[in-house]
């Protein structure tokens, strides 16, 4: 079954088209690494598909239904972690988690089994009950994860899922990421950080100036085009390996041009 | 002025304090400390002047040159300069004292330091000096803002030698004032972490803010200076405060007196503040930014964090369910509730509100000019409780608009990631929450006082008050823009056509109010009303459950 489908997916901010007709499906089971530059249109195309921008242009379905027809059924179904970890930071993560199970129509015990089993497995049980505001970035991070996770959604979206995590949590998310897949679960995720996007992915999907420019496994983007790494693969496509090096290069003259001190 | 000030002081740096100082790097850091409190957002919810924040330094200057000019009238008017001058340096004392811990808790708080210009090639003797320098700045703008106006007043009234004196004793006693303060605070952090201190902090700007409200509306009506002014005399105890030293020192040197009380109070007023300026220096200042740099290097400040186990939860969870049918409503409901109480933006804005209910009940009691026992032995024969019936919603209904803004309005995504169909379920678990939280507790307290004055004869007033201010407060809510709880960005411009709707809003409470006004003799009618008041209730609330995404206001 297609858990998404896009069709000629267009949008607009203001003069600006950010998306310029992205075409894709995704079957269950699959996790998908959408990467691509800075403002390429990767967070966009996740909002879209997760209902919560509804002003676009083209067909999308989620689960088989349309996003902008049934955004409130496709929202019971679907997680979404955003990249920026923004939550009500003035309440506790117990507090925050049963906020959001209650706008999931979770039963109290439900909430409270769920997130205090999984803030033990992210090590924040001793931090159950303090305020978030004196959290770091990671530590919110986590409790945003366990926050789009808590109803155990079909699809999972992520934006930048692993930004401001440590090293341990990367390791921890990445483990959850394969048991989600192997569940049966469909994981569609954007991120910057490409030996995670190539060693987790079953599919990738490069994304630049609002247009797919390369869709496949790793295996099959490595032999298209002919590099290494999902890295060099991702500069080779996006044009910016000769930019790159003299970007690096213009920077050391500049660096040298002054004296010490 | 705060530029000009900053030139100023560092023109004395340069001439006077060479030694160790890197004056370059002295004046870039000072220089964007000062450009970077301009720039500071701070938080304003005053959305209904449809204007741009202005820079919130120059109002509260603004505002403390307006308390210096009553105080400038005040100089004028009293005979005994001994009087107007203890009120005048107790008003700086306290003014001063109470503008640092508020107002500029971010300058003396301010660790930044420590991640940004530790790391560079500054030293500490420079880093000191620009830490004082800044905080220099904004001693002396407020000062000039405080006593300009009243130190202009000592010059006419008592002469240039009294008014060279009392610059100087001003410059005294804002010595002292700053001691205080870092006293304070160092007394804080000694027992316990930064978190706490901010939440102090909060306090006191909640506190300061109400003392002004009441203190400048009700202070006036009740102090009758002629009559202190005549029968001024100071009692023992008064010798070992520091506004008496510094009033007695400009009296001394306005009228000529020398004897052995009025030396030791020069002496008091010259000493002590040089003293507490090198004791601040010497140990205060450095022992307060090590304890600082401290705390925020260690973790153990963390776990010290305020826990919320048996706070506001249970409560507002127990409470939910009885009021609350659908779960996203429950939720709405208790994020209100617990948010309310933790959000220094919400308490700031809401809070000193409730000043007014004093205010209000002040100015409509003493508003005959009849003495206080004669207006307590006519009080059960009026209808004065009425007052009492509607003037909590008033400010309580100030809270609708208010739990719409939030600083990290950013956390509101949730709302559109998450399937609420109905939005309106939100927005009524917040609009119950706000009531419960904040009408209940203070109209039962007016109940209890009106009972004890007015008896049996108001039990019907107030139940069906209740259900009426119940009404009114959801009429607010309707009348309102529909916003998720906490979503919206502060300093929002208000929409055009909300006018309108506020005057309609005005008039609806001013009928309801002539309507229980008139049913007041006729004791069955007001019983019979409950009913109706009950439905319109019940029949707004099913309306704010029933709004859609189009309804709200993103």
């Amino acid at each position: 079954m297609n858990m998404i489908q896009i069709h000629d997916l267009r949008k607009n901010f203001g003069d600006n088209q950010v998306l310029k007709g992205i075409n894709l499906t995704v079957e269950t089971g699959q996790i998908v690494g959408y990467i691509g530059p800075n403002g390429a249109g990767k967070s966009t195309t996740i909002k879209i598909l997760a209902g919560i921008t509804s002003d676009f242009e083209g067909d999308v379905s989620v689960l088989g239904m349309n996003v902008r027809e049934n955004p409130i059924e496709i929202k019971q179904r679907i997680g979404y972690i955003p990249e920026q970890a923004a939550l009500y930071d003035v309440l506790t993560p117990i507090e925050y988690l049963r906020f959001v199970g209650k706008l999931y129509q979770l039963s109290d015990e439900n909430i409270l089994t769920k997130s205090t089993e999984l803030l033990r497995l992210f090590e924040l049980s001793d931090k159950s009950d303090l305020r978030m505001n004196a959290f770091s970035k990671g530590m919110k991070q986590k409790v945003l994860l366990i926050s789009g996770l808590i109803h155990n959604p079909d699809i999972i979206f992520l934006d930048e899922p692993l930004s401001g995590l440590d090293a341990n949590a990367v390791i921890l998310v990445k483990e959850i990421l394969s048991q989600l897949k192997k569940a049966g679960k469909t994981i569609f995720y954007s991120s910057h950080i490409m030996d995670v996007v190539e060693k987790i992915s079953d599919r990738i999907i490069i994304i630049d100036k609002g247009r797919v420019i390369a869709d496949g496994s790793f295996e099959e983007l490595k032999q298209n085009a002919s590099q290494g790494s999902l890295e060099n693969i991702f500069t080779a496509l996006t044009g910016g390996s000769d930019q790159h090096q003299e970007t690096a290069k213009e920077f050391m003259d500049i660096l040298n041009s002054g004296q010490h001190g | 002025m705060d530029k000009f000030l900053l030139k100023f002081l560092l023109a004395i740096v340069q001439k006077f304090v060479r030694n160790g100082i890197d004056f370059d790097r002295l004046k870039i850091i000072t220089e964007t400390k000062i450009l970077m409190d301009r720039r500071r957002v701070h938080v304003n919810y005053n959305k209904q002047k449809n204007k741009d924040p202005k820079n919130p330094l120059l109002i509260t200057l603004i505002v403390y040159g307006l308390f210096g000019f009553f105080f400038a009238i005040m100089i004028f008017t009293l005979k005994s300069i001994q009087l107007s001058m203890i009120f005048f340096h107790a008003y700086l004392l306290v003014m001063m004292a109470m503008t640092l811990i508020t107002d500029f808790s971010t300058v003396l708080l301010d660790t930044t330091d420590n991640q940004i210009i530790l790391p560079r090639p500054v030293n500490s003797r420079t880093i000191f000096v620009a830490r004082m320098i800044h905080i220099l700045v904004y001693l002396l703008q407020f000062t000039i803002a405080l006593s300009i106006l009243p130190l202009i007043a000592v010059f006419v009234t008592h002469g240039i030698a009294a008014g060279l004196v009392a610059i100087l004793t001003t410059l005294l006693i804002v010595t002292i004032s700053v001691f205080i303060t870092y006293l304070l605070y160092i007394l804080i952090l000694k027992f316990s972490n930064e978190q706490k201190v901010k939440d102090i902090i909060g306090y006191f700007q909640i506190l300061m803010t109400i003392t002004f409200t009441v203190g400048f509306q009700v202070l006036p009506r009740l102090i009758d200076f002629d009559q202190i002014d005549q029968s001024f005399s100071l009692s023992w105890y008064s010798y070992f405060l520091p506004p008496v030293w510094m009033a007695l020192t400009v009296e001394a040197f306005k009228e000529l007196i020398f004897d052995p009380l009025h030396l030791g109070m020069i002496t008091a007023a010259i000493t002590v503040p040089i003293i507490t300026f090198w004791f601040m220096i010497k140990y205060l200042a450095p022992s307060f930014s090590r304890k600082l740099g401290a705390m925020q290097n260690s973790d153990g400040a963390r776990k010290k964090k305020v826990t919320d186990k048996k706070e506001s939860r249970f409560l507002s969870e127990r409470l939910s369910p009885l009021v609350c049918k659908k779960e996203v409503e429950k939720a709405g409901f208790e994020m209100v509730w617990k948010i309310t109480g933790r959000d220094k933006g919400f308490k700031m804005q809401f809070y000193p509100g409730f000043a007014y209910i004093v205010v209000f009940v002040f100015i409509f009691v003493f508003k005959s000019g009849k003495n206080l026992s004669s207006i307590i032995e006519d009080l059960p024969n009026s209808n004065g409780y009425l007052w009492l019936i509607y003037l909590p919603v008033l400010t309580v209904s100030g809270s609708i608009t208010l739990v719409a803004f939030y600083e990290q309005f950013q956390a509101g995504w949730i709302y559109y990631s998450t399937p609420i169909k109905y939005p309106g379920q939100i927005i009524s678990g917040a609009i119950k929450s706000l009531f419960l939280k904040f009408f209940v507790p203070v109209y039962s307290i007016l109940f209890i006082a009106a009972y004890f004055i007015w008896g049996n004869q108001i039990i019907n007033d107030f139940v069906f008050g209740f259900f009426a201010n119940a009404m009114l407060f959801m009429l607010t809510a309707i009348f309102g823009e529909q916003s998720m709880p906490f979503a919206r960005q502060l300093n929002i411009k208000m929409q055009a056509g909300k006018f309108v709707k506020f005057i309609i809003q005005v008039g609806i409470v001013a009928a309801i109010v002539a309507m229980h006004y008139f049913a007041l003799k006729i004791n069955w009618l007001i019983w019979l009303l409950i009913l109706p008041a009950m439905v319109a209730t019940y029949f707004m609330i099913k309306k704010i459950q029933n709004y859609r995404w189009r309804d709200i206001t993103i």
